[in-house]
């Protein structure tokens, strides 16, 4: 009937047209607001007509409209209608995305689902806010994006992971890194390098081929992830073709990164006045023919002046980057795919810390019949992470004698690199040559030998690959199977000179390594999806998951060349050494998801999860997890309406949710068992205790509750999202220390500690201004979160973490936070005699340090009344401050006037504070070159200062024994995280060259930082992912400020 | 219709496939799990846990250099190149706390090894001596006392008060005899000085008895225990304790009334002719009555840890010009005076010469002969108050030994304790970089001279011995420190 109907109208229509037979034609382009690109496909109609036409594949249309038509209604999938009165022949419209349309869409585990329907706390970061940024992994640029989610990039090093935490700290052993997902299957996270170069995992996926990440928070969104989502999920779900004409990208910047904020130190000239009064004031200066020769001189150069060496120049540098990256995607009504490819090849603020990437992702999906759709996708990366040698600045290297970050600040200036004959100058195998300074040391390694010589690579081939089948039995019930693979090869390829540094002693060393880490993951699931009655809809998820993951590793070791010649593993050494790993587990799970809502009013998601893993306990194998949440939309309601409320408030939702998840991140593959391993007493084999086991251990639960709304007003131009988050943390694994002289071959892992993170985040976003020329989005996000340990173990109230096995800054106490700062409080310097005073943690007395006790009179340890005092040390350390920040979060704005566009993006954290532990190094008294703050050290009695005299070999004084608070800094800070401006060239321009738009930007990064903290930059740590050591900064590389300039093209 | 349940049937069946129970036990396939004892259970396996308690001794905090280091840098025969506290200043320094590392280090290295001969000896009562027979079960026990003892007395010379001081009344180590294998409460106080001595010599008299008299080779009689390595430990623990009645009747097991001095049962201890190849490859003389083996390669000593490293290799350490090897009486022709060589421009220890390029892979003695012939000779000084002529004739078989030149008379001594005094000069000589000056110095209450800067330490001073770990203070609610 209505087809008749219809056919009546067209008949009509067409006997009216050919009546009047009064037309005209009107042609026009129809391109994207944001970016200028043309737009096929773009459904153009008379209003009050059926007459209407679809732009072609270049955004250009022509359309015969009978004179008497007012105005035509552009309408396009995931933009904004827009409709215009016909004024001339010619019309250009420029169509706004609709964000709104766009974020309609959360990634769940296992599904999608519409954000309004979702009773999780989601955040959801799009491609739009990762893309062509100069990082090498889209973690680093989620800095600020979403709210609870905060990133700390450690240091300057290229690829260096980042820390991610969600809702803060939430494992006290284990690993706080959230699950990552991509594409489906769990990924493999952390440092995969072996080497001295970092190598983060995640920086295999080309950041420009990530269509969104989802972060689930709360255990409604996450508890689908059971045993492995306690630290939160990242969904990271990359770029699939649309049908449509195939569209091509290109995409391309030019960057360059310069280290920033560099203490100064002293040049040659303070450096060898102060080591001298250094060595007179300790009573040990001698320059003359008998007793022990000590002192410091300058020395000429080859041209007669004297040497002055910056060794910044040398460690140093600006470092030149680019990135290229096409993508090809389009498809049919059946078929999709999509294409890309990206070259990129960074250099970092260290010299010869390159990072050079290739990597390919081809994903294709079709629909074959009515009922079955499949597909899959390919992606292969090749990545180099490339250093001359360490950078002492990823975890555990703070100490590192060859760590470029010490060497910079520790080598004399006052010697060259080099002898005059060209020669490295050195002292011994270990140590740079002193040249004019006699009797002490001047440096440990010499920076250039190693950094020309030395070189530890990594190569990294990457393969993620899956392929699915789905079959849609019925319109509500489907079934799907999915197998991926996600494999990592390491490579690792290592020389140390036979000059000087590491291994000159045994005469050089080189050494490889392999390392192969591979996973597969089948997935099953049922999904049904049905409606009752119009408003009962349910949805039904159940599955199965295997997770397979195996290494396997070979390494070798080679010293004392054959020919000092040669440089490769492959070449004649005398000594070989070699070793292996292995690791396997393996997680099998089964899982259940329920939604319902009534009439989209009322909300429910339930899910469960049981998981059996192979690292738990023989008798804890299996453990079940949960998620359950609740939502109300409140705008809904008649009364809401009635009490007018919805002129307001577009919508107003009420959410909630409670459950118990797991942790078990970072646990090992075999720690459940007690272990005697293997080795060798003059040549034969031993066995010996290597492990102390635990056959209870299993995963760390994560009870949550999250409580929170969301609303829209003014139809949306703001929306706000508000939520209380509490994760009470049971069963934490902590390695429970065991009396030392119990002479346990390893301190067992227990189940046995609890915390929690509560907090509170508050996301808001508005669109001020949309107008033709001028629009403005905003977005701000902030966090507060609160960590306290609430139990470790028994008699056991507190613990001890070090920096790099040295250092011991970090104490974590039963009632305060993880990893607070722990140092022994001074009171300054006594301006009588210069002397460092330190307070005694008994007595609360002052307690004065001299370091010279040759002169008579002085204790090395005394109260102010010169009676000899206990020794200080770090039993006299208090907690002094806390290294999580209490607010973390962002601030994005965008704006577009005409074809300009400008985007900031500030990042903060603020309450904490840092042990800027350099600065002990920065102030030690011996031959280590110091900060220009040893310039108002104490010389005069009555002077009042901060810095103490100078004692040659002072090692107390200025906190390189033990941490000292002097050291504390404020962390809080303010970063412009980025700044980017764009230009979008007027089509016109580019018709021509067949390009349907093309925008240039130029951007920085770290421009700007708000601090108090004197350091390169607040969030430099040292730590790397530890949980209870973090807010460490000792011997760290810098950070690096970054420029760049890009350009994006669509054919 | 049909083809639906078809699917679903599929489905179901994939589903319910979905698991490998096998793959959620997985076995180690690079160590043994000790699930049923399972580190007993072949002859293979015990054999090499016997040779794991002697690398508990060899380990780099303990005999793999760092006990000898930390012993030898006390006193007073060096100087340090090099300010990195790493590598032991604050011991030369006596600025040490309770935090630092060697403290903390060294103590855990002992009682890391202490534990694996209880668990060793628990072991083999319940299950071992099954396997390998009773035999060589009490073999391998005596084995497990005598390298414990070594670790109780080893723990002694640096963490308490020496024995002289209220004759052991003052506070000693927790002493732990059973195995511990998970964790617990391992709370436990510290017995006296005296009843830590009192373990170490039951467990040397019970590993006398039950220790094999030799080996079949030159190097298990080197690296391994037997009857004469108890008996030659003993003369070192009663010497300490000032015992020296007991110092002559243990040694008179193994030392001859009267030259030449060569054991008599067991493996035929005897000095050799040349010092020097006591201390070159294979280093399996009879003069080595136990020593820790090294191999380049396989067994390298860490870099720093290993004695070639702080004295020779990387000339942390080098000679002071003020301390023993300035003593006009060693003289330049003194064989003895080989070891002490030219490096990077300073006067260094060359005793352990390896460099790194061979992973300083010299073997590290515990134990020589000539030890025992001082330790008898100045036993038989002190226990008569008297020049005792085979103590005269002790001393001059070690010094004849490398000097053939200098023979000392019995009226060459004026009184016993210019006898006292040659024997511990004798002694600073033969053992310097073997770890036995700064107790030689504790055991007889005598100040620690100082050197460089860093002043002179008084037997009353707190610094005389190491304070007490951190660590063991802060876990074990019942330890207390040193005052």
């Amino acid at each position: 009937m209505t087809k008749k109907l219809l056919l009546i109208l067209l008949l009509f229509g067409i006997y009216t047209k050919n009546l009047k037979a009064q037309t005209r034609i009107i042609t026009g382009t129809v391109t994207d607001k944001m970016d200028g690109s043309s737009l096929p496909g773009v459904a153009i109609m008379v209003v009050g007509s059926n007459n209407g036409i679809q732009t072609s594949a270049d955004g250009k249309f022509s359309l015969k409209v009978p004179t008497g038509a007012q105005s035509l209604k552009f309408t396009y999938v995931g933009y904004l209608s827009k409709t215009l009165t016909v004024t001339g022949n010619v019309i250009n419209v420029a169509l706004e995305q609709d964000s709104k349309q766009l974020s309609e869409i959360v990634v769940t585990g296992y599904g999608t689902q519409r954000k309004a329907d979702n009773v999780g706390s989601i955040a959801r970061v799009s491609s739009k806010e990762l893309e062509n940024k100069p990082v090498q992994s889209f973690d680093q640029a989620l800095g600020g994006k979403a709210a609870g989610v905060q990133i700390t990039i450690p240091n300057g090093v290229l690829n260096n992971p980042p820390v991610i935490r969600i809702r803060g700290t939430n494992s006290i052993s284990l690993s706080s890194f959230p699950l990552i997902v991509i594409d489906g299957i769990a990924t493999f996270t952390g440092d995969a390098s072996g080497s001295s170069a970092a190598g983060n995992a995640l920086a295999s996926i080309n950041p420009n081929d990530i269509e969104s990440i989802d972060v689930l928070k709360d255990a409604a969104a996450a508890a689908i992830y059971g045993s492995r989502a306690a630290n939160g999920v990242l969904i990271v779900t990359t770029k699939k073709g649309k049908s449509g004409k195939a569209t091509v990208s290109y995409d391309a910047w030019v960057g360059s990164v310069k280290p920033r904020n560099l203490e100064p130190l002293l040049d040659a000239f303070q450096y060898t006045d102060l080591k001298n009064e250094a060595l007179k004031n300790f009573g040990t200066y001698n320059t003359g023919p008998t007793g022990t020769r000590a002192f410091f001189a300058l020395t000429n150069d080859a041209s007669g002046n004297p040497i002055n060496t910056n060794w910044y120049d040398y460690i140093y540098r600006e470092g030149f980057s680019h990135s290229n990256t096409v993508s090809i995607s389009g498809g049919n009504e059946s078929t999709s795919y999509y294409l890309s490819g990206n070259f990129t090849a960074q250099e970092g603020i260290i010299v010869k810390n390159d990072y050079n990437r290739k990597s390919g992702l081809f994903k294709i999906d079709h629909k074959e019949g009515k009922m079955f759709l499949l597909g899959g996708k390919i992606s292969y990366t090749n990545q180099e992470n490339l250093a001359a040698t360490s950078s002492g600045s990823l975890p555990g290297e703070a100490f590192g004698t060859g760590g470029l970050g010490r060497l910079a600040i520790v080598t004399a200036p006052n010697v060259a690199p080099l002898n005059p004959d060209g020669s490295y100058s050195i002292f011994n195998a270990t140590t740079i040559g002193r040249m004019g300074n006699v009797g002490s040391d001047v440096g440990f390694y010499n920076p250039s030998t190693v950094i020309d010589l030395d070189r530890s690579n990594n190569e990294l081939n990457t393969v993620q690959s899956n392929f699915y089948l789905q079959a849609n039995l019925t319109p509500w019930l489907n079934l799907k199977t999915v197998y991926g693979i996600d494999y990592i090869l390491s490579d690792n390829d290592a020389f140390f000179n036979p000059i000087n540094g590491g291994s000159a002693a045994s005469l050089g060393s080189a050494a490889k390594s392999l390392n192969k880490n591979k996973r597969w993951v089948w997935t099953n699931t049922a999904q049904a999806d049905y409606t009752f009655s119009e408003k009962h809809n349910f949805s039904l998820l159940l599955g199965n998951e295997q997770q397979r993951s195996e290494s396997d590793g070979f390494s070798g070791s080679r010293t004392t060349l054959s020919d000092l010649a040669f440089d490769n593993y492959a070449a004649g050494f005398a000594t070989p050494a070699t070793a292996g790993a292995v690791g396997e587990n393996y997680l099998v799970s089964f899982f259940s998801r329920f939604n319902y809502d009534f009439n989209k009013k009322y909300f429910l998601t339930a899910n469960l999860r049981q998981d059996e893993y192979s690292a738990f306990g023989a008798n804890n194998k299996k453990g079940i997890f949960y998620g359950v949440g609740i939502g109300w939309e409140i705008a809904q309601e008649k009364f809401w309406t009635k009490a007018g409320l919805d002129n307001l408030f577009t919508t107003f939702k009420i959410r909630g949710s409670y459950g118990t998840i797991g942790n078990f991140s970072g646990l090992g593959n075999l720690a459940s068992y007690s272990f005697y391993g293997t080795g060798l007493y003059a040549g034969a084999s031993t066995l010996v205790p290597t492990q102390t086991g635990n056959d209870q251990i299993g995963w760390e639960t994560s009870d949550k509750l999250d409580v929170g709304f969301n609303f829209g007003i003014l139809n949306d131009k703001i929306t706000v999202e508000a939520a209380y988050y509490k994760n009470s943390l049971g069963g934490l694994i902590y390695n429970v220390p065991q009396v030392p002289s119990a002479g346990l071959p390893s301190t067992p892992q227990i189940n046995i500690a609890s915390m929690y993170n509560k907090g509170y985040e508050l996301t808001v976003n508005a669109d001020p201004v949309r107008t033709n020329n001028f629009s403005w989005n905003t977005s701000l996000n902030i966090s507060f979160n609160e960590n306290k340990i609430t139990s470790l173990s028994q008699g056991i109230d507190q613990f001890l973490t070090t920096t790099s096995g040295l250092e011991s800054a970090s104490i974590s106490r039963v009632g305060s936070s993880l990893g607070m700062i722990y140092a022994v409080p001074t009171a300054g310097v006594d301006p009588a005699t210069g002397r460092r005073i330190f307070i005694e943690k008994a007595t609360g007395k002052k307690v004065l340090y001299s370091h010279n006790i040759t002169t008579s009179g002085f204790l090395r340890w005394s109260y102010e009344d010169g009676t000899a005092a206990p020794v200080i040390s770090i039993n006299d350390a208090q907690v002094a401050g806390n290294t999580q920040p209490k607010f973390v979060g962002g601030f994005s704005n965008n704006f577009r006037y005409k074809k300009f566009d400008l985007t900031t993006t500030l990042t903060y954290q603020l309450g904490f504070s840092i042990y800027y532990g350099t600065n002990a190094g920065l102030r030690d008294q011996r031959f280590w070159n110091n900060s220009t703050d040893m310039l108002r050290r104490w010389t005069t009695p009555g002077q009042i200062t901060d810095i103490p005299k100078l004692n040659f070999t002072d090692n107390v004084s200025n906190g390189s024994s033990f941490p000292i608070d002097v050291n504390i800094y404020k962390g809080d800070f303010v970063k412009l995280r980025n700044i980017s401006l764009g230009y979008t060239l007027p089509t016109q321009f580019l018709s021509k060259a067949k390009i349907s738009s093309a925008r240039l930007y130029v951007s920085g990064d770290n421009l700007l930082i708000l601090t108090k903290y004197p350091g390169s930059d607040p969030e430099v740590s040292s730590n790397g992912n530890s949980t209870s050591s973090l807010g460490v900064e000792r011997n760290s590389v810098a950070n690096g400020r970054t420029l760049t300039a890009g350009l994006s093209l669509k054919f | 219709m049909k083809k639906k349940f078809l699917y679903i049937s599929i489905l179901i069946t994939v589903m319910m496939g979905g698991c490998q129970k096998d793959l959620l036990t997985p076995d180690s396939e690079t160590q043994v799990s000790t699930l049923d004892l399972a580190q007993f259970s072949t002859v293979a396996r015990i054999d090499g846990q016997v040779r794991g308690l002697y690398t508990g001794l060899r380990a780099a905090d303990f005999y793999g250099g760092r006990y000898i280091v930390y012993n030898e840098l006390r006193a007073d025969n060096y100087v340090a190149q090099s300010s990195n506290s790493v590598t032991a200043t604050q011991t030369y320094a006596y600025t040490l706390g309770n935090g630092a590392q060697e403290v903390n280090g060294f103590w855990a290295s002992a009682y890391n090894t202490i534990n694996r001969c209880n668990l060793f000896i628990e072991g083999m009562a319940a299950k071992g001596n099954a396997v390998i027979g009773d035999a060589t079960g009490k073999n391998y026990i005596a084995e497990a006392k005598m390298i414990r003892a070594i670790c109780y007395y080893s723990l002694l010379t640096l963490y308490a008060r020496p024995y002289y001081d209220g004759n052991g009344s003052k506070p000693g180590l927790p002493l732990r005899l059973t195995g511990n294998s998970v964790s617990g409460n391992f709370d436990l106080a510290r017995s006296t000085v005296a009843e830590v001595y009192t373990q170490v010599l039951k467990d040397l008299n019970e590993a006398e008895i039950d220790l094999p008299a030799n080996y079949s080779t030159a190097l298990n009689n080197t690296i391994r225990a037997h009857k004469n390595t108890a008996i030659a430990y003993k003369t070192r623990v009663y010497l300490t304790m000032q015992r020296y009645a007991d110092v002559v009747t243990e040694a008179n097991k193994i030392v001859p009334l009267v030259a030449p001095f060569t054991a008599t049962s067991g493996v035929a201890h005897a000095l050799q002719a040349d010092i020097t190849n006591v201390f070159k490859t294979p280093y399996t003389t009879t003069e080595s009555i136990l020593s820790m083996p090294f191999v380049s390669g396989t067994e390298n000593a860490a870099g720093q840890s290993a004695l070639g490293s702080y004295f020779f290799g990387v000339v942390l350490y080098s000679m002071n010009p003020t301390g023993i090897i300035a003593d006009a009486g060693w003289k330049s022709t003194d064989k003895r005076r080989s070891f002490i060589g030219s490096r990077s421009g300073f006067t260094v220890l060359s005793k352990y010469p390896t460099l790194a390029a061979s992973n300083y892979a010299d073997y590290v003695p515990i134990i020589r002969y000539a030890e025992v012939l001082l330790n008898l000779g100045e036993a038989l000084a002190r226990s008569t108050t008297s020049v005792n002529p085979r103590a005269v004739a002790l001393l001059n078989a070690v010094r004849n030994r490398s000097d053939a030149t200098t023979t000392f008379l019995v009226t060459g001594f004026a009184a016993p304790q210019a006898l006292y005094d040659a024997f511990l000069k004798e002694r600073n000589i033969e053992l310097l970089g073997e770890g036995f000056r700064s107790p030689d110095l504790l055991r007889l209450g005598l100040t620690i001279p100082g050197k460089e800067s860093i002043p002179a330490v008084l037997p009353s001073s707190p610094l005389y011995i190491w304070p007490i770990p951190s660590s063991e203070l802060l876990y074990n609610k019942l330890m207390t420190d040193n005052l």
